[in-house]
Parts: C-alpha cells; sequence; structure tokens
C-alpha cells in the first residue's frame, strides 16, 4: 500500500494552482518509489474516487484565511473541515462529507488524511503562474512537506509496499 | 467538445464515422457523471430528503440514509465508472485531451470497448433505478409534487436545443431548435448562424451577460412571447425535441410530460426530472454506442489539409448549449474567440427564479424562514456549480440575501 500525495487545484487560475506546483515541486525532490505524486482540479466526490486504496494521503491545496499573509502554510485534518458539513450550504459536497459517505459505503478509504493548506493571493486571474509572493515561496513549502512527512530522510518512515 | 468540433470546422474538415462515435460514447459518459452527481449529490436532498428537513440531513448522507446504503454504493460506483470511461477515450477524466482537428487521438481495443459494454448494462440499471425513485419518493408525495409542478419558479419562455434530423434529441451534434410558450418551432438553424440568432444584453451590475433571442428582441427579464428570454438545460431540451431517439428514455419523457400536465413543461424544478430522463437517454445510447463492432475501427482521424480560418462548435453541454466560435490566422493561431456558455443562456431566467423565490417568502417586512434555500434552489435547478468553480479548502457556498425597501434602503441582510 502506498501513499498518495495529491495536489489540488485549478492550474491556470493563477493561485488556485499553487498545490499542484508544490506536488510538482515535491515529487522533484523526493525519491518517490513509494509516494505515488498526482494532481486533480476536482473535489469532492471524484476525490473519493482518487484516494481509495492508499494508506495515507496527503493533500496540498489552495486558501484563503482572513489577514494571513500569502504563503504561509497551515497543516489540517479531516477534523477542521467537519464543521463544513452542518455549517454551509447542505448541497456542497466538501471532502469531509465525501469521506463519511465513502465510510458508510464501506470503501477502501486511507487511515490517515493530511492537508497542507497554502493561503493564496489571487485565484481569479487567468494566468498559469502564480502571484509572485506565493510563486516565491513555493520551495520553502515543498521543503516544510518533505520535513514534516519525514520524506527527506534516507529511508522510507513507512514500511515499503508489499506485492499484492 | 465543443472546442473539439469548432476546431474541426477551423480546418474543415470531416471526422472519420468511428472518431464521431468515440466522441459522442465519451460525452454520454460524461454526461452520466455529470447527472448523478447533479441529483443525487447537489439537487436530490431537496426532494430525497426533504425542502423542510433539517439542513444536517440535507444532503447527500441524507439522500443515502432515506434511499440506503446498496442505493448510495451504486451511485459513486456509476460515478466512477464514467470518469473511468472518460478516461479510457479522452486521456483524462477532467480536462480530457482526446481530440484533434479531424478526429480523435486514440483509438478504442476490443477489451477496452467490452468492459465499457458491462458498465453501460450497470448505467441501464442505475437509471431506471433513478426513474423509479421519482415515482416513489417525489411524485408520491403531494407537497414534493406540488413544489415541482407550482407556480414558484414557473417561467413561460422560449426553450433551445439541439435535435437531430426527425427533432429528436442529440447531445452531440445537428441543428439548434427553438420553441415558443406553446412548443411551436420558433427557429430552427445551424449553429454555425447562431449570430444571427442570440443577442447578448449586458447589464451594469453583472459581470454575464444575458443572451436572448435577437429577433423576438430584449425586454428585460420577463417571459412570454414578446421578451426573447429562453432557457436552455434538460428540460429546455426535452421541450425542445419531438422525442428522444432509444425506447426506455421515450417512455420516461412520455411519462414525464404527462405527469407534468404541458409541453413545453415550465416548471422551473421539473429540470431536476428532466435530467432523470436524460441520465436514462445517455445510458441506452452509451450502450448502444459501446455495443457497435466499427467502434474499434482504427480510422479515426482524418489529417486536416486546408488552411485554418474560422469556425464554430456546438454541443449540448449537460448545463445546456455551448457555442464555441474561433478565428484563426493561416498558421492556426487564434485571433479572436467567442464562447456562450450553457449556464450564461440561463442567466436571466436565473434571476427571474430568484426573484419569484423572493416574492413568494417575503410579504409585509416579514422574511420568512428558507429564503436562502429557496434562493439556492432556484438557481441549482439550472447549475449547482456557481460556488465551485474554485476548489480552495473549506469549500463553502458563501450565499448572502440583501433585502432593500422600495427607496433601496437595506432592511435586512441574511447571509451564511
Amino acid at each position: 500500500m502506498k501513499t498518495l500525495l495529491l495536489g489540488l487545484g485549478n492550474p491556470i487560475l493563477r493561485d488556485d494552482g499553487v498545490g499542484i506546483k508544490v506536488a510538482r515541486e515535491v515529487d522533484r525532490r523526493v525519491d518517490s518509489s513509494w509516494i505515488e505524486v498526482t494532481e486533480a482540479c476536482t473535489a469532492g466526490l471524484d476525490l473519493l474516487e482518487l484516494i481509495q486504496g492508499y494508506t495515507k494521503v496527503v493533500l496540498i491545496d489552495s486558501i484563503q484565511v482572513k489577514g494571513r499573509r500569502p504563503g504561509e502554510i497551515f497543516l489540517l485534518d479531516l477534523n477542521d473541515l467537519k464543521t463544513t458539513i452542518r455549517l454551509t450550504s447542505p448541497h456542497d459536497v466538501n471532502l469531509a462529507t465525501a469521506m463519511e459517505l465513502g465510510r458508510k459505503l464501506g470503501l477502501p478509504l486511507p487511515q490517515e488524511i493530511k492537508i497542507y493548506a497554502i493561503q493564496v493571493e489571487d485565484m481569479f486571474t487567468f494566468d498559469e503562474d502564480c502571484s509572485p509572493t506565493v510563486k516565491r515561496a513555493i520551495s520553502e513549502i515543498a521543503e516544510k512537506i518533505i520535513q514534516e512527512e519525514g520524506w527527506g530522510e534516507e529511508r522510507s518512515p513507512e514500511p515499503m509496499p508489499v506485492a499484492e | 467538445m465543443a472546442s473539439g468540433k469548432a476546431v474541426d470546422a477551423v480546418y474543415r474538415v470531416k471526422i472519420p464515422e468511428a472518431a464521431k462515435k468515440l466522441r459522442e460514447l465519451f460525452y454520454c459518459a460524461h454526461y452520466i457523471h455529470s447527472h448523478l452527481a447533479h441529483f443525487y449529490a447537489l439537487a436530490g436532498p431537496d426532494f430525497v430528503v426533504g425542502p423542510d428537513a433539517d439542513p444536517a440531513k440535507r444532503n447527500i448522507l441524507g439522500v443515502v440514509e432515506k434511499v440506503g446504503l446498496e442505493i448510495g454504493g451504486a451511485v459513486i460506483k456509476n460515478r466512477a465508472y464514467a470518469q473511468k470511461i472518460q478516461e479510457m477515450i479522452g486521456g483524462k477524466a477532467t480536462h480530457p485531451v482526446c481530440n484533434l482537428p479531424g478526429g480523435v487521438s486514440k483509438a478504442l481495443s476490443e477489451e477496452e470497448r467490452k468492459k465499457i459494454e458491462e458498465m453501460g448494462r450497470s448505467f441501464l440499471e442505475i437509471s431506471k433505478f433513478s426513474l423509479q425513485l421519482v415515482d416513489d419518493l417525489i411524485l408520491a408525495n403531494k407537497t414534493y409534487k406540488e413544489l415541482i409542478t407550482g407556480n414558484t419558479y414557473r417561467h413561460e419562455t422560449y426553450y433551445m436545443g439541439t435535435v437531430d434530423e426527425n427533432n429528436n434529441l442529440n447531445f452531440y451534434e445537428g441543428d439548434v431548435r427553438v420553441v415558443n410558450q406553446h412548443g411551436k418551432e420558433y427557429a430552427k438553424f445551424n449553429p454555425k448562424d447562431y449570430l444571427n440568432h442570440i443577442g447578448e444584453h449586458v447589464e451594469p451590475w453583472s459581470y454575464l451577460k444575458f443572451p436572448y433571442l435577437k429577433n423576438v428582441g430584449w425586454k428585460g427579464l420577463i417571459d412570454g412571447a414578446d421578451s426573447g428570454i429562453y432557457r436552455v438545460n434538460s428540460l429546455a431540451r426535452l421541450n425542445a425535441t419531438e422525442g428522444l431517439p432509444t425506447p426506455l428514455a421515450q417512455k420516461a419523457y412520455e411519462k414525464m410530460f404527462e405527469v407534468l400536465g404541458e409541453k413545453p413543461a415550465h416548471a422551473t424544478l421539473a429540470f431536476h426530472w428532466a435530467r432523470i430522463v436524460e441520465l436514462m437517454y445517455a445510458s441506452e445510447r452509451l450502450l448502444e454506442l459501446a455495443s457497435d463492432p466499427k467502434i474499434t475501427s482504427k480510422e479515426i482521424r482524418a489529417l486536416p489539409t486546408a488552411t485554418p480560418t474560422e469556425g464554430v462548435g456546438c454541443v449540448e453541454a449537460p448545463r445546456g448549449t455551448l457555442f464555441h466560435h474561433y478565428w484563426t490566422d493561416e498558421e492556426g493561431m487564434v485571433t479572436k474567440v467567442n464562447l456562450i456558455v450553457a449556464t450564461g443562456h440561463n442567466n436571466g431566467p436565473i434571476c427571474m427564479s430568484v426573484k419569484k423565490a423572493a416574492q413568494s417568502l417575503i410579504k409585509k417586512f416579514q422574511v420568512k424562514e428558507g429564503l436562502l434555500n429557496m434562493v439556492e434552489m432556484a438557481f441549482r435547478a439550472y447549475d449547482p456549480c456557481f460556488a465551485c468553480a474554485t476548489h480552495t479548502l473549506p469549500g463553502q457556498m458563501p450565499l448572502e440575501v440583501r433585502i432593500y425597501d422600495s427607496q433601496k434602503n437595506l432592511f435586512q441582510r441574511l447571509k451564511r
């Protein structure tokens, strides 16, 4: 079983694609034989399909929090998103809702999900590049994630995958 | 898909039969994926769980609680199948990369065809179940039935959709047909002539334009024969056709109009029902295409040889008629683009539906509970996705309703 590193966002909407760019940077720096890196411009139920069968999933996405500096990184887990099941539109299937649905249905979901959220500045302008401040932070953010996950160590922090 | 067809037109190239079949097959899978999500995850909660249910239950989890885990699993499974088919043909399920000027980039193998055929049979089953669900949970419930057929969001507009040579529904190609408020054909045109029929009105308070029937004229956000306002999307497509080309979908189509008691049907919430009828059509058509031995032909591309100039591509996107119009230089570099996207057509009607919701729930300075949801239901019938065009965490749908008095003073603000 493997770890999935999933960069999320829309790569042509300036900072909205920062999750994808950071995932690519992590992929470039880490020997990823035991980490599968992929990217998606999707959410909710589609994510449910993507993350099945992995032991651990690390998501990287953009976030906008009032008063925070572009390029800041936040580490969240599903509990941080749980409130959105109840407090927002009952029709917006977010990740926490999708996960709850998946568990009810007995799908093979990961035991651990970590979410790295990157504060963004502009996600409404058509651009394949991030805004300058966010772009400058990509390398540092990738390094922080590698350190936090222990992916910089010579040996994998997780057991190597066993052939199924 | 509209983009791919516009590029064919720019190069004036006719694509091989197998390429056309592959594109249509891909597109049926896209419809199944989109309509399943729209009905079960985004709109269904209003009907399956109920518009007045506890908001905590009015979501897909509530739907699953009501219809059962087995069906919930079937919905998720079939959505995944539809994604898989799009990936097989398109390279990627979201933002596919298969269309090339003159055809598609990859032929379908026999092994893939068999897999798709098998998945197609599964789509038929979920479509049958979904139609039954409309009967059992929605039509059998007097309140829900009244909600769908009632006056709350009724608008007597023109309707637009794409039809084949028999005026039957076609998602991929055909003429664009417009019917009037009584179902009579008002216009039928080749998509390349869209500018002769569609005008775009601009209002300073909206960044979306307001398409209207040019030859009727812009009369504001009102319905009726003298107003150029028209609608697209599922119910509009079924209103604009004379039938569906597959047997089970045709049966469901006839039943829907019989229950609604009119054709064209003007009840906005019936767009959801029409979506399920179209789910059946997409499933039957997908199975037809996947069972066609010619779909595995290796002749999937005609190399373009003409000098590129200008072209229009048009398809029925799940949310409605979609036009792409490109102008290029001699090297095929795009110099100008015009798009009229599906929900853009419905911009005027969405505003009208929101207004009707407000008028029915705000009386004598009293704002009734449920206004936010009723406003949401108004635009959700046309398109549930305004809020998720970008995917930042935590993915909540911001909604604010401001109520002004007759002097334009802010009277009340509702927010979530």
